[in-house]
């Protein structure tokens, strides 16, 4: 016998088609009054533009202190977000306003806003050792660190590089250095680590990332996010009106608006800011969604071949519930591995996890609630007689 | 054996061991991202009026010749806009001798005569036509001076009209790139009149506070440490084009410095102006900056050094940038983006175990659930991961975390293209259909809802990659590649292990 955790229901969908327009309607609702008039939507430096600095710290600090550092080299507008390893990766973007007289300006002030973080945060850590002719170890690029170490061991400065700040080096597996024990623990030879504690210091900081967009680039991502969302969605309707009805084409897309926005209305809620990757987010959310859509609208189409007399309503409810398992067993895996994802994709991510993890929930949601009601109201009301004589 | 079956399975085979051949060896084949690997990525705008402006001042030299040889008289030529000049005090005698030689010699140019003045502009697309290459150029020379920089895989791209893109994997040091990107390297010797002086006021003391008119004020490069404003003489020794060789070296004090060798004419003319200047200083000026003014002591041939306090760095990005040659104008950013590898690294290992979680909680599931079918359609999905590592390969796509989210996607409906099938031949057998009847009607009846999915996701895809940018691509281009795999495994080859395994004489269906 078949493993079954879902027998067929007979579950009235289509009875509760206006609760679930009530329901969804007050997400909206809140949703577009909290983006309006509450939090508002975040904007990431993506579209907003500006500069997105993230770094790590050699200890543990808490980010009032981190908070209260910027607050006093006058960056006070500074939103800072914790992520990764406590304590020790933060993420600050700069939301001064920069006016500037041409955008070439304000691009460099926005970039001279990210140094000043991090000058800010680094304080005086380093000085007195640099004073002296030290370098940092923590912050020192491929080239300069090679070029140190070939004073002593020119036949394996390069070699002994690639072990540190190389694509799998230990600087870069670890972010940071804390100790040079660390250095013999990954198998460099005793000399070079005497060699460095000698001509290095460990810095307190490591800049992960420092992203600084000016306002053209931001309008143009803007724009062009946009019109692709736009054309894409357009080309959906075209398919699905032309394999299905027009209907189920016009239904599509409202489905998808509605998973749109469902999703921001939670999301605005968060203190998560949209960024291009999100955008990837919403898009796969969308995917997900007309695909199962597609999935109902087809069994739709089957069942109204095979039962000419029932009425659309019937159809409808019995397709939803024929789908219901093949719904619940695919959006289960894609929950699986989008919760992998949140819990172990780590700081980047993270917010791209929780985005879609929202938008699964809600693409089974909109298939049920919306996309079969839409096409019901679409016929009542430009061809009524097809939606009710069809009763036996 | 069933008819057609050897043939299924030896194309199975085959695209099996393509995928596999080409994506040997995987860390050469698949190219991470910037945002998985670290690096830089620059969007600059070249500005274009730049270029315009170059050509409107050589037009009006070349046009000053022209009249002079054919004793022409004007009182003033000026350029009032980048592409536009105007001709002020023609006398009416002159008005048809002007207009002949700019019928002549000016053809991209059109021209309007008022009173004594004659207002000459640049064509539209001739205009069009000067910052169009100057783009273009500006992107060969950003290539030349990267490639001599020494970075694996760089990209630099136009983008739209005055666009480029610079991407450069596994850069750290970002500053020094821009640095290199952005100099203009017009490199000019000029001779020294004045100077250096704290404010122009006191530079200009002697020439009661106005700049002579064969002179013309320069700052000082602060990052050189030559503070301070000079004066000097406004037509230059020798500039950049006369440079035939340039390398690093060092400077008396064994300081770095950049040596360099002059071709014969600049030779010739450096050779008389140092000589007849001897004790006065020459000012080495890069992009409107003095770098360093030494002293004159003696006359000079054909070679020497530019020294101006600089790191070994500074100097080896100084000859490069020599060797490139210059912009034909100016370039400024509009978003500077640098991801250090341990933040990519970070992301890398975050996704990998993710994937892999993911990957075996939802076989583990299938093959649970659907027992043998669910073997067979991890069999499916794991040839779908090949394929999809495979043609990543072939097409040279460049794997990002948008890229990632479209890989999920596209394992998200495969396995929802399993589920639907298996659920239909279930329903289908529960109806009381044979095993063969069961299996045959579910994948036929479930084709449509499969194919038409995937279609409409591939139509919308190829939509986000014709009009996405960076990110938007990456989520689009693994989304189709795992589509289209996707109809093939899971329709496909899942059909035919279906088949393979079953028969008349099969007594349970296992699902």
């Amino acid at each position: 016998m078949p493993l079954i955790l879902f027998k067929t229901p007979k579950i009235p969908f289509m009875k509760y088609r206006f609760v679930f327009l009530g329901i969804t309607l007050a997400i909206v609702l809140a949703g577009f009054l909290n983006i309006v008039f509450g939090n508002g939507l975040k904007m990431g430096v993506d579209f907003a533009g500006g500069t997105l600095v993230r770094v790590m710290l050699k200890t543990p600090v808490p980010v009032s202190e981190v908070r209260q550092t910027l607050k006093d080299a006058g960056l006070d507008n500074s939103t800072i977000q914790e992520t990764g390893k406590a304590g020790h990766e933060f993420q600050i973007r700069t939301t001064q306003i920069v006016k500037a007289a041409d955008a070439q300006q304000e691009i460099e002030a926005h970039q001279k806003l990210g140094d000043s973080v991090i000058a800010a945060l680094r304080g005086k850590d380093g000085e007195a050792e640099t004073a002296r002719g030290l370098k940092d170890l923590n912050a020192i690029d491929s080239a300069g660190l090679t070029a140190l170490l070939s004073t002593s061991f020119a036949a394996d400065a390069a070699q002994i590089t690639e072990k540190i700040s190389g694509p799998t080096g230990l600087r870069t597996s670890k972010g940071i250095l804390t100790d040079y024990a660390e250095l013999q623990e990954a198998g460099i030879k005793p000399e070079v680590v005497t060699f460095l504690k000698d001509k290095t210091f460990l810095g307190k900081l490591t800049v992960l990332s420092k992203e600084t967009v000016g306002p053209q680039a931001g309008a143009d991502l803007r724009r062009k996010a946009v019109l692709a969302t736009i054309w894409s969605l357009i080309a959906m309707l075209v398919y699905i009106a032309v394999r299905f009805k027009i209907e189920y084409g016009v239904s599509a897309i409202i489905t998808l608006t509605q998973d749109v926005l469902v999703t921001l209305a939670v999301y605005s809620f968060t203190s998560r800011e949209i960024n291009l990757a999100i955008i990837a987010a919403f898009l796969t959310i969308v995917g997900f969604s007309i695909n199962d859509t597609i999935v109902i609208f087809d069994r739709v189409r089957e069942n109204q071949k095979a039962m000419r007399k029932e009425s659309l309503i019937a159809i409808m409810n019995l397709s939803i519930n024929q789908c219901l398992g093949r719904t619940i067993i695919t959006t289960g895996t894609v929950f699986l591995t989008l919760l992998a994802l949140y819990l172990f994709g780590g700081s980047v991510i993270n917010d791209f996890a929780f985005c879609m993890l929202i938008g699964a929930i809600e693409g089974v949601y909109s298939t049920i609630s919306t996309s079969c009601p839409v096409v019901l109201w679409w016929t009542q009301i430009f061809k009524p007689q097809k939606a009710v004589t069809r009763k036996k | 054996m069933k008819k057609g079956l050897r043939w299924k399975i030896l194309l199975t085979v085959a695209v099996l061991v393509g995928a596999v051949i080409i994506s040997y060896p995987i860390q050469d084949k698949i190219k991470l991202g910037l945002d998985l690997k670290g690096g830089v990525h620059l969007r600059m705008q070249v500005i274009t009026a730049d270029a315009v402006t170059q050509e409107t001042d050589q037009e009006i030299l070349r046009l000053e010749e022209l009249f002079k040889k054919n004793s022409i008289t004007y009182l003033s030529m000026t350029r009032r806009a980048p592409g536009r000049f105007e001709i002020g005090g023609i006398n009416a005698d002159q008005e048809v001798k002007i207009k002949d030689q700019l019928d002549q010699y000016l053809r991209d140019w059109d021209y309007t005569f008022s009173g004594t003045t004659a207002s000459v502009s640049l064509k539209p697309p001739a205009a069009a036509a000067i910052k169009d290459q100057a783009v273009d150029q500006s992107v060969e020379t950003i290539r030349n001076r990267i490639d001599q920089f020494g970075v694996a895989e760089p990209l630099i791209q136009r983008q739209g009209s005055e666009w480029i893109i610079v991407e450069l994997p596994g850069v750290d040091n970002p500053e020094r790139v821009q640095d290199l990107i952005k100099t203009a390297a017009v490199l000019e010797w000029k001779l020294v009149k004045g100077g250096p002086a704290p404010d122009e006021e006191t530079l200009l003391k002697d020439h009661g506070g106005v700049v002579p008119d064969d002179q013309e004020v320069i700052k000082g490069d602060a990052k050189r440490r030559a503070e301070g404003f000079y004066l000097v003489s406004k037509v230059a020794v020798i500039t950049g084009k006369d440079l035939r060789m340039v390398r690093r070296s060092v400077d008396e004090w064994n300081g770095p410095a950049v040596a360099f060798q002059l071709k014969p004419d600049g030779a010739a003319r450096f050779e008389q102006v140092t000589g007849a200047n001897i004790g006065q200083r020459l000012g080495i000026i890069l992009d409107k900056k003095i770098q360093s003014a030494p002293n004159i002591n003696a006359r000079i041939g054909d070679s020497g050094i530019i020294q101006g306090r600089f790191t070994v760095e500074e100097a080896d990005d100084l000859v490069i940038i020599l060797k490139a040659g210059s912009l034909p104008a100016g370039i400024k950013t509009l978003e500077n983006r640098t991801v250090g590898p341990s933040l990519g690294a970070d992301s890398v290992k975050a996704g990998l175990l993710a994937g892999l979680i993911a990957v075996l909680s939802v076989m583990i599931f299938m093959i649970v659930y659907y027992k043998l079918s669910g073997l067979n359609a991890v069999l499916a999905l794991i040839l779908n991961l090949v394929i999809m590592v495979g043609a990543m390969a072939y097409f040279r796509a460049t794997l990002t975390l948008p890229g990632i989210a479209g890989i999920i996607l596209g394992i998200g409906m495969a396995v929802d293209a399993n589920v639907l099938i298996f659920e239909r031949i279930r329903e289908e057998h529960a109806l009381g259909k044979s095993i063969l009847n069961s299996i045959s009607l579910g994948f036929s009846r479930a084709f449509s809802a499969i194919f038409d999915s995937n279609l409409t996701t591939i139509i919308s895809a190829v939509f986000l990659f014709q009009f996405g940018t960076g990110p938007i691509k990456g989520f689009a281009v693994t989304l189709i590649i795992s589509l289209v795999a996707n109809m093939f495994t899971a329709v496909f080859v899942s059909h035919w292990i279906f088949d393979a395994t079953h028969s008349k004489a099969s007594q349970k269906l296992s699902i």
